[in-house]
């Protein structure tokens, strides 16, 4: 594509997303906000698993915490403004990806994938089980949403729907551009370069445990950040919705889906499972049979996902143009 | 023996049996992955898959020994179908790709345990022989429980035969160490594959069956047998068969204590210990490889 189509593109898709609100109903705004904050969520689990190669099976944990972390402060500080909430998700996420990391980084492949998973369990229980801190299986109502706060300007009211759309948007999309950005730094190449040969890397003389936990850290964070536009939405921070096996299963099917060879692909897989799931609702109650069954096709299938199916459609397509 | 003491050998045996179960199903989980590297996350789906088979047999024949005879063998086929044609054909793409062909697996067991059998627990009805309660030296046990204490010492008995005696087994044991120069010898590993994973989920499927009348049979099964199992395996070190003996044996005295003192904490206590496990030994206690 050349470069001013995929302006004039983009420039479409920010005036639809300005747009939305006074063109659907609110149950498909909130549909909308839902699935950018899944993408945001299933993006950073493909900063691990696309991008540097390992499967974080518990990916749950920092989206949890996240979620938590938030709940938490809101029901316990009074006042507490909006934008360092947002900041509390993102520390609690990453932080529980630092104090993780000297453990992960020593491990890939499957061992990987069970100690995330041994530890998202670790915490799932726990916050099952101390319910005077969480709330247990009621999990904690976030009872106010708190304005957006600028000293001076303005103080707008997150209470309302339309605003709320906006700010969760603007989280979102500043979130996505900045992962972007860093996957296009040296560094982005760094973390691509130890995935596909982790002893020339460190025979170059890199640091592969330091850039592997930075990379951690990175994608903990955001995914904190993801849990707390969650817990916002929601209103309700419970053990199963934010942290149970199911919150991990998500976003892997939702990248794998899309594709886990490119940035867009979880984003798109995100917009795939909730437009898929708001058809199949009407049918049945069984979402997970029909996501289940499109998940192991894709893996047996096209395992680059949809993204990685259009691109070789077009290296086909171009093919057939040139002979 | 004193009111204290019967009550701590009740616990014992209460921790033995579900150590027991967890074995039969950790088993075959730690040999699957020692052999073929796939963390099966669907395991105890087939386990749980098995308990619904033995309540549906013996709700159409009314014999529990057939049902639980009947169960695990349809659940070992499934099994083995699955292996051949959704894990084979991925194989070549890696263990992550068999991995999360498996995280498929167990939610379309889970989604159709539910659209087949419902979402109520449903009871399976211990037989007469099996219901009743003994004394053993001023202690009442259930009967059951001591039928499944048994019944898994024999099957494991057995495995060890198989294991250890038989070519099969000598088979088994080479391709956990190195598959591929097994292969190179001329063994068909891939149907060595399959027999194994069949085999595995057969064990999952004696477990799931037995552990029926014990737990009742509901859709949440799966997930409480698959992460103890699970912790088992991790704990015990990918791969080995003996660590898997010890750490479920363990599991399952920290829980029956756990529950009896901690209630609270008994969960938390046991992935706080593979935490801690992995902490300093990231293969598990015997594990030697990833």
């Amino acid at each position: 594509m050349r470069k001013p189509i995929r302006w004039i593109l983009w420039g479409l898709l920010f005036a639809l997303l300005l747009l939305l609100p006074r063109l659907v109903s609110f149950y498909y705004l909130n549909m909308v906000i839902a699935f950018a904050i899944f993408s945001l969520y299933a993006v950073t689990l493909n900063i691990l698993l696309g991008y540097m190669g390992v499967l974080s099976f518990g990916h749950a944990m920092f989206f949890g915490t996240g979620a938590y972390a938030v709940a938490l402060v809101l029901q316990h500080i009074e006042g507490f403004p909006l934008i360092p909430t947002l900041l509390v998700g993102a520390l609690a996420g990453g932080l529980l990806a630092l104090i993780l990391c000297p453990l992960l980084v020593r491990v890939s492949g499957t061992a990987f994938a069970m100690l995330t998973l041994a530890f998202s369990q670790l915490i799932f229980v726990a916050a099952l089980k101390y319910r005077e801190v969480t709330g247990g299986e009621d999990g904690i109502n976030v009872t106010a949403v708190p304005p957006l706060n600028i000293p001076g300007l303005v103080s707008i009211d997150m209470t309302d729907k339309v605003h709320f759309y906006y700010f969760a948007m603007a989280v979102v999309v500043l979130c996505l551009y900045l992962l972007w950005f860093y996957t296009k730094t040296p560094f982005g190449s760094h973390i691509m370069a130890i995935r596909d040969n982790p002893l020339r890397m460190d025979y170059l003389g890199f640091n592969l445990a330091q850039t592997k936990a930075i990379n951690l850290v990175v994608s903990g964070t955001f995914a904190g950040i993801a849990g707390a536009v969650h817990a916002l939405l929601m209103k309700l921070v419970a053990t199963f919705g934010v942290l149970d096996i199911n919150t991990s299963f998500k976003p892997l099917m939702m990248a794998y889906i899309g594709g886990i060879g490119s940035f867009f692909g979880p984003i798109v897989g995100s917009g795939v499972l909730h437009l898929l799931e708001d058809v199949v609702i009407r049918f049945t109650d069984r979402i997970g049979l029909v996501n289940g069954t499109i998940f192991i096709l894709v893996v047996l299938f096209a395992p680059q996902g949809l993204i990685g199916l259009i691109s070789s459609f077009k290296a086909k397509w171009s093919a057939k143009e040139r002979s | 023996m004193s009111p204290t003491a019967v009550l701590y050998t009740a616990q014992a045996l209460h921790g033995l049996a579900y150590g027991m179960l967890l074995f039969l199903i950790a088993s075959g989980l730690t040999l699957i992955f020692g052999m073929m590297g796939i963390l099966n996350i669907a395991h105890a789906s087939f386990a749980m898959l098995a308990a619904y088979f033995c309540y549906s047999v013996m709700k159409i024949t009314g014999n529990f020994w057939i049902a639980l005879l009947i169960a695990p063998i349809i659940a070992g086929l499934i099994g083995i179908l699955t292996e051949r044609f959704l894990l084979r054909p991925v194989h070549k793409q890696g263990h992550l790709a068999e991995l999360l062909i498996t995280v498929g697996i167990m939610m379309l067991i889970l989604e159709l345990v539910k659209l087949f059998w419902g979402t109520e627990s449903l009871v399976v009805k211990i037989p007469q022989s099996l219901s009743g309660l003994v004394k053993i030296g001023g202690l009442t046990y259930p009967v059951y429980r001591l039928f499944v204490i048994g019944l898994s010492l024999m099957i494991l008995g057995f495995m060890a035969l198989i294991l250890f005696k038989t070519r099969l087994g000598k088979i088994v044991r080479a391709a956990v160490s190195d598959a591929e120069m097994v292969s190179a010898l001329g063994i068909n590993t891939p149907l060595v594959f399959m027999t194994v994973f069949g085999i595995g989920i057969w064990l999952a499927g004696v477990a799931g069956a037995v552990a029926g009348p014990l737990l009742t049979v509901f859709p949440g099964m799966a997930d409480q047998l698959g992460m103890d199992a699970f912790v088992v395996v991790v704990v015990g070190g990918f791969g080995s068969l003996l660590g898997a003996f010890i750490v479920a044996l363990f599991l399952g005295e920290l829980n029956a204590y756990g529950i009896q003192f901690i209630p609270r904490l008994a969960p938390v206590l046991m992935f706080a210990f593979m935490a801690l496990v992995l902490a300093f030994k990231p293969l598990g206690l015997f594990g030697e490889r990833e």
